[in-house]
C-alpha cells in the first residue's frame, strides 16, 4: 500500500509537472491532487481491508483523462474551461464514492431492494425517451435544473445490483434446471423471468435510443454475470446467438447501424463524411509511433469529439504506443484488482456485484478503444475516467466505491480468519 | 464460480492483449501508410505549426527565409530578399506546394527528419519543440543582386546565370530574369504569377534548356585535343563545310582560310569545328566527351531540379549532317547556364569538375553544425593537361579575340562566346568564362534569351560577354582592363557602371567588334583581322536546317516548374 500511495505521489509529480509546462491554472491541479489524496488517506482509514490500489489507478486514469482534456481544449474556444470542468465533477464523483462508502458499507442492504433499484434503473433509461434530448443522434441527456447528466451511466449500476442480488439467489435453481429445449437447457420462466425481463427493457429501450456502445454493454454485462452464477457455457451461446440475430435485426432495421458498420468495414470510401471521425483518429494514432509526438504536439484536435470518446486516440497519438499501452495496462490493474475482490467475496451477491461492475468497466473500456481504433464497430461510449463527461466519471466513481466496500467486507472477514493466528505478534 | 471468474478474466486480459495488438498494428506497422495516405492532413498541419529553419546566403547573415508566427499557432514564410533570390530559395506554401531550398532541404528546414543531435532526440522523446534545422547556402548575396540586376537590364530582359567556385563547386550565383516574389506567391499569388506570359515561376538557369551555340565548342575542343589535334594545327576555311545534303557556313559568311586549331576557337568557326568533329573526333568521342562534362546527368544530389542537357539523338544515329552543327551547338544540343557553368568550372579546375553545391552547412536551431559538405570531385573530365591547354585557348578567345568587356585587368580570364540559333527569334547570346585563369576564383556562364540581336550590320550583340565580365569583376573586386587603345568612353568596368545599356557593338569602341574596324596595334592574328574577327559566328544563315534528317531545330524545352 506504501508503494501503490508512492506511485500515486508519484503519478501526480509527473503529471502536474507535465501540467506545469503547459501552463494551466495550477490550482485546480493542487487542488485534484488534493482531493485524490485526501480520499486515499480517507478510504484507507474508513474501509483499513479495502483494496486501495483501485484508488490510485482511479487516480493515475482521471489525472491522465485531466491532462488529456486540458491539452485538447484549453485553446478551443468555447471549451477552455472544459478541464477544470471535469476537475469539478472528479470532485463530485470523489463525493459520491465517500458517500457510497459511508451509506452503503453495508452493501447487503442493497439486494433487499433490488427490484426497485431495477424499477428505477429502467425508468431512468426511459425517462430520457420522454424528458431527454439528442446529442449527436442519441438521444441520452437528461436535464435537471442546470445539470445534463446521461441516465444510463447511472442506470447500469443499478441494474447489476439488481442482477447481482437476483442470480446470487436464484443461481442454483437456474443451474440445475433439467428442461431442454432443442437440446439447450432452458431453465424454469418462473426464475429467469425477471431476469430476462429486465435485460430486454433495457435493450430494447437503449436500442430505441441509438445508444449502440450502452446496449452492448447491458447485454454482455448481465450474461457474463449470468454464466459466472450458473457455470453454464450454454448461456453464453445462447446469448451470442441472440446477440448475433439482434445484430443482424437491427443492422436491417435501422440506418444509423448501418452507416456504423459500413463505416466500420469501409471507412475509405467517405473519407471526408461518415469515415472522417475514425480515420482521423487512426492518422492521429498513426503519427505517435511508438513514443509519440509527445504531449501538446499531436493534432488529434483534429477528431470530432476527441475529448470524449476519442481520448485513447489523442492518448496514443502523443503518448504513442508505449503510452497508450501503460494506459492499457492500467485499466487492466484495475479490472484484475475487481476480479480478485469477486474471487476473495464471502457470498454470492457480493462476488457477482463485484464480478459485474468489473466487467462492465473492462467490457465499455475494450468497446470503446475497439472502437476507435477500428478494431470493431464504433460505438459512443465513454473511456472510464479518462473521458470528459461528468455522468460517466460520477458513475465509474460509485462503482470504485461499491468495489472498495465489497472488498472492504471481503478484507474484513480475511483478517477475522487470520486474525486469531497473529494476535501475538500484533500486539507485539 | 471462481472458475468462471478467472475464465471471464483470462477473457478481459486477452481482451487487453489484442487491443495492444491492433494498437502496436496501426502505430507500427501500418504507420507509413496512413501518414502518406492522401486523406491526412496531419503533415500539412504539422508544417504549419512548426517554424521552419532559417535559410542564410553564402555570408552567413543574408536571411533568405525565415518563419514568423502568424496568429495562432501557425507560421508564415516571410523572404525578405523577394525576387532575386526566389530560384533558389523558392516557396513554401500549403496550398501550393513548394519549391527550391524549401522543399529541397524540407527534411532539414521542417525538422522532420532523423533526430541528429541528443537534444533533438530527446525532444523527439519529451514531445518539446522541433523547430527546422537553419541552412546556409553556399551564393554570394552580393553576387547573387549583381546578376539579378544585370539581368533585368540586358537588352530583352530575359536571361540566367550560373557562378561557381571552380575548385569547391560551391555555387555563388544562380540568377534568373523575370523571377517572382515568394511573399506574393504564398499570399494568394499564385495564380496569378503562373499565368504571366514570360512564365516567372521558370528557373531559366536550371530548368529551362537552350542551344548553347558555340559555347559548346569547348567541349568539341576538348574532344579534339583528345582525339590528338593540337593547337598549333592548320586547317583551311573556305567559308563552308559541305556534308553530304548540306552546306554549313560561318558566322556572317566569313571564310577565314588557312587558320591554327587555337585561331579557330578564338574566331569561332563553324566550318573548321565541323571538319574537326566529322574528320577526327566523330560521333562517339563527341558524345563521351559532352557526357563527361555532364551532358545527360541530372545533378540529383544538386537541391534543385536540373533540367539534364541533352545532345537529341543518339551518336550512333548521327549522320554527318548532325555531327557538324552538333560540334557548334546547333542540331539538337541544348544545355542551360548550370550545366555550361559548370563545363568552364571543369575546365577551370584542370579537368576535375567538382560536385556542384547549393548548401554550405546546417546547423541545428541551437547553432550546432549537422552538416557541412567537404568539396569532393564528381568527375574528372579532362585529363589535367589537356584541361590546361584548352584553358589556355580560352584565354586566347579572351585575349586575342579582344573581348574587352570581359576582360580584367591584371588577370587572365578565359571564356568561350555563344549566338546560339533558335526558332523562336533572335539568337541566345551566350558566354561562359572563368578568372583568374591561372588560379580560377569563379566560373561563369550566362543566357541572355534572345539577346543575341542582330545589327543592320549583321553583327549580333553580345550582352552575356558583358554581363559575366561585369560579374567577374565584382567578385574578384578589380578593375575592367586599361583601354588598349583609344576608349573614351569605356566604362569603367565596375558593376552597374552602365551595364544595363543595350550593347550594341557599334556603340562601344572598346570592342573593335566591327568588321571595318582595323583593329588594335599588336595583333596576332593579321592575317584574319581583315577577315573581321567576332566574338560569336553563328552557322547557315542562308541554310535553315530544314530537312527530313533534320526535322527539328533544337527547342529550348521549359520544363514545368515546380520541384522536380
Amino acid at each position: 500500500m506504501a508503494i501503490a500511495l508512492l506511485i500515486t505521489t508519484l503519478g501526480f509529480a509527473t503529471l502536474i509537472f507535465v501540467q506545469e509546462a503547459k501552463s494551466p491554472p495550477l490550482i485546480y491541479g493542487a487542488y485534484y491532487a488534493g482531493t485524490m489524496v485526501a480520499l486515499y488517506l480517507g478510504v484507507r482509514l474508513w474501509l483499513p481491508h479495502a483494496d486501495a490500489l483501485l484508488l490510485a489507478v482511479v487516480t493515475l486514469l482521471t489525472g491522465v483523462g485531466l491532462v488529456m482534456i486540458y491539452r485538447l481544449t484549453y485553446d478551443v474556444s468555447g471549451r477552455e474551461n472544459l478541464a477544470t470542468t471535469q476537475a469539478g465533477w472528479i470532485l463530485v464523483g470523489t463525493a459520491a464514492l465517500v458517500l457510497t462508502a459511508l451509506l452503503f458499507k453495508n452493501y447487503h442492504r442493497l439486494f433487499n431492494y433490488k427490484y426497485l433499484l431495477a424499477a428505477v434503473a429502467v425508468g431512468l433509461i426511459a425517462s430520457t425517451i420522454f424528458f431527454g434530448y439528442e446529442v449527436n443522434g442519441a438521444q441520452l441527456w437528461l436535464k435537471v435544473g442546470p445539470v445534463n447528466f446521461q441516465p444510463s451511466e447511472f442506470a447500469r449500476i443499478a441494474l447489476i445490483i439488481f442482477f447481482a442480488g437476483y442470480l446470487a439467489d436464484t443461481r442454483d435453481l437456474l443451474a440445475a434446471t433439467s428442461r431442454t429445449i432443442l437440446g439447450v437447457q432452458v431453465p424454469a420462466l418462473k426464475y429467469f423471468g425477471p431476469v430476462a425481463f429486465v435485460w430486454a427493457a433495457s435493450l430494447g429501450l437503449l436500442v430505441f435510443e441509438k445508444d449502440l456502445g450502452s446496449s452492448l454493454l447491458f447485454f454482455a454485462v448481465p450474461l457474463l454475470m449470468l454464466y459466472v452464477a450458473t457455470g453454464r457455457i450454454a448461456y453464453v451461446i445462447l446469448g451470442a446467438l441472440l446477440f448475433a440475430a439482434g445484430s443482424l435485426t437491427t443492422y436491417y432495421l435501422f440506418d444509423h447501424v448501418q452507416v456504423r458498420v459500413q463505416t466500420w468495414l469501409d471507412p475509405w470510401s467517405d473519407p471526408n463524411g461518415t469515415g472522417y471521425q475514425v480515420l482521423q483518429s487512426l492518422f492521429s494514432i498513426a503519427d505517435g509511433g511508438i513514443t509519440g509526438t509527445g504531449l501538446g504536439e499531436g493534432f488529434s484536435q483534429a477528431i470530432p469529439e476527441v475529448q470524449t470518446d476519442f481520448i485513447f486516440s489523442a492518448v496514443a497519438s502523443e503518448l504513442g504506443l508505449l503510452g497508450s499501452t501503460a494506459l492499457l495496462l492500467a485499466f487492466l490493474v484495475f479490472v484484475y484488482r475487481g476480479i480478485k475482490i469477486s474471487l476473495l467475496a464471502a457470498d454470492d451477491a457480493s462476488k457477482l456485484l463485484a464480478f459485474g461492475l468489473t466487467s462492465m468497466f473492462a467490457i465499455q473500456t475494450l468497446i470503446i478503444v475497439g472502437g476507435v481504433t477500428k478494431a470493431i464497430p464504433l460505438t459512443g461510449i465513454t473511456l472510464p475516467f479518462v473521458s470528459y463527461g461528468g455522468s460517466s466519471v460520477v458513475g465509474n466513481f460509485i462503482l470504485t466505491g461499491l468495489l472498495l466496500v465489497v472488498s472492504e467486507n471481503a478484507g474484513r472477514r480475511a483478517a477475522e480468519e487470520a486474525a486469531p493466528e497473529f494476535v501475538e505478534g500484533e500486539a507485539a | 464460480m471462481n472458475t468462471q471468474l478467472r475464465r471471464t478474466f483470462y477473457l478481459f486480459a486477452a481482451g487487453f492483449v489484442a487491443l495492444v495488438g491492433v494498437m502496436a498494428y496501426w502505430q507500427v506497422y501500418a504507420r507509413e501508410d496512413l501518414t502518406n495516405h492522401p486523406s491526412n492532413g496531419l503533415q500539412s498541419q504539422r508544417s504549419q505549426e512548426t517554424p521552419r529553419g532559417l535559410i542564410f546566403a553564402g555570408d552567413g547573415e543574408t536571411v533568405l527565409a525565415r518563419s514568423e508566427r502568424a496568429g495562432g499557432n501557425e507560421y508564415e514564410r516571410i523572404y525578405p530578399e523577394g525576387e532575386v533570390f526566389a530560384n533558389v530559395v523558392g516557396y513554401w506554401s500549403n496550398r501550393f506546394g513548394a519549391s527550391g531550398i524549401e522543399i529541397g532541404q524540407n527534411n532539414n528546414l521542417s525538422g522532420t527528419g532523423e533526430p541528429e543531435t541528443l537534444d533533438e532526440l530527446l525532444n523527439q522523446f519529451s514531445g518539446g519543440p522541433e523547430t527546422g534545422n537553419n541552412v546556409t547556402l553556399t551564393v554570394d548575396p552580393e553576387l547573387q543582386r549583381e546578376a539579378y540586376n544585370q539581368l533585368a537590364q540586358s537588352n530583352t530582359g530575359r536571361g540566367a546565370v550560373a557562378a561557381f567556385d571552380p575548385q569547391t563547386g560551391e555555387t555563388l550565383a544562380l540568377a534568373t530574369y523575370p523571377s517572382y516574389d515568394p511573399n506574393v506567391v504564398i499570399d494568394e499569388g499564385f495564380e496569378e504569377i503562373s499565368n504571366e506570359p514570360n512564365n516567372p515561376l521558370l528557373n531559366r538557369a536550371t530548368q529551362v534548356t537552350y542551344p548553347p551555340g558555340s559555347t559548346f565548342k569547348v567541349i568539341t575542343a576538348a574532344a579534339a585535343l583528345e582525339a590528338g589535334v593540337r593547337p598549333t594545327d592548320r586547317f583551311n576555311d573556305d567559308g563552308t563545310y559541305e556534308t553530304p545534303g548540306y552546306s554549313f557556313g560561318n558566322y556572317r559568311g566569313k571564310a577565314y582560310g588557312n587558320v591554327t586549331f587555337a585561331e579557330a576557337l578564338v574566331f569561332s568557326i563553324n566550318t573548321v569545328f565541323a571538319q574537326i568533329a566529322v574528320d577526327r573526333v566523330g560521333p562517339e568521342k563527341l558524345a563521351a566527351m559532352a557526357r563527361e562534362f555532364g551532358f545527360g546527368y541530372e545533378y540529383e544530389d544538386y537541391p534543385l531540379y536540373v533540367a539534364p542537357s541533352d545532345l537529341g539523338l543518339p551518336p550512333e544515329e548521327w549522320a554527318e549532317g548532325n555531327t557538324a552543327p552538333i560540334s557548334f551547338g546547333q542540331d539538337r544540343v541544348v544545355s542551360n547556364v548550370f550545366e555550361m557553368g559548370l563545363v568552364a568550372s571543369a575546365i577551370a579546375n584542370d579537368g576535375d569538375m567538382m560536385q556542384p553545391r547549393l548548401v554550405r552547412e546546417v546547423r541545428s536551431s541551437d547553432g550546432i553544425i549537422l552538416d557541412r559538405p567537404t568539396p569532393r570531385p564528381l568527375n574528372e573530365a579532362l585529363p589535367e593537361g589537356t584541361a590546361r591547354t584548352l584553358n589556355e585557348m580560352m584565354q586566347g578567345v579572351v585575349e586575342e579575340g579582344e573581348l574587352v568587356a570581359a576582360q580584367i585587368q591584371g588577370t587572365k580570364v578565359a571564356g568561350k562566346t555563344g549566338t546560339a540559333e533558335n526558332p523562336q527569334g533572335e539568337p541566345h547570346s551566350w558566354f561562359i568564362s572563368f578568372a583568374p585563369a591561372d588560379d580560377p576564383e569563379i566560373a561563369v556562364a550566362v543566357v541572355v534569351e534572345n539577346g543575341g540581336v542582330i545589327g543592320e550590320d549583321g553583327a549580333a550583340e553580345t550582352p552575356a560577354l558583358t554581363i559575366a565580365g561585369n560579374l567577374m569583376r565584382a567578385y574578384l573586386d578589380r578593375p575592367a582592363p586599361a583601354p588598349p587603345s583609344t576608349q573614351p568612353n569605356l566604362p569603367a568596368g565596375v558593376p552597374g557602371g552602365g551595364p544595363g545599356e543595350v550593347l550594341d557593338p557599334a556603340q562601344r569602341p572598346a570592342q573593335p567588334s566591327a568588321p571595318d574596324q582595323p583593329g588594335a596595334p599588336v595583333d596576332p592574328f593579321a592575317p584574319f583581322r581583315n577577315a573581321a574577327p567576332q566574338q560569336q559566328q553563328q552557322s547557315q544563315p542562308g541554310q535553315p536546317p530544314a530537312s527530313q534528317q533534320q526535322p527539328l531545330q533544337p527547342v529550348p524545352r521549359p520544363q514545368d516548374e515546380g520541384p522536380g
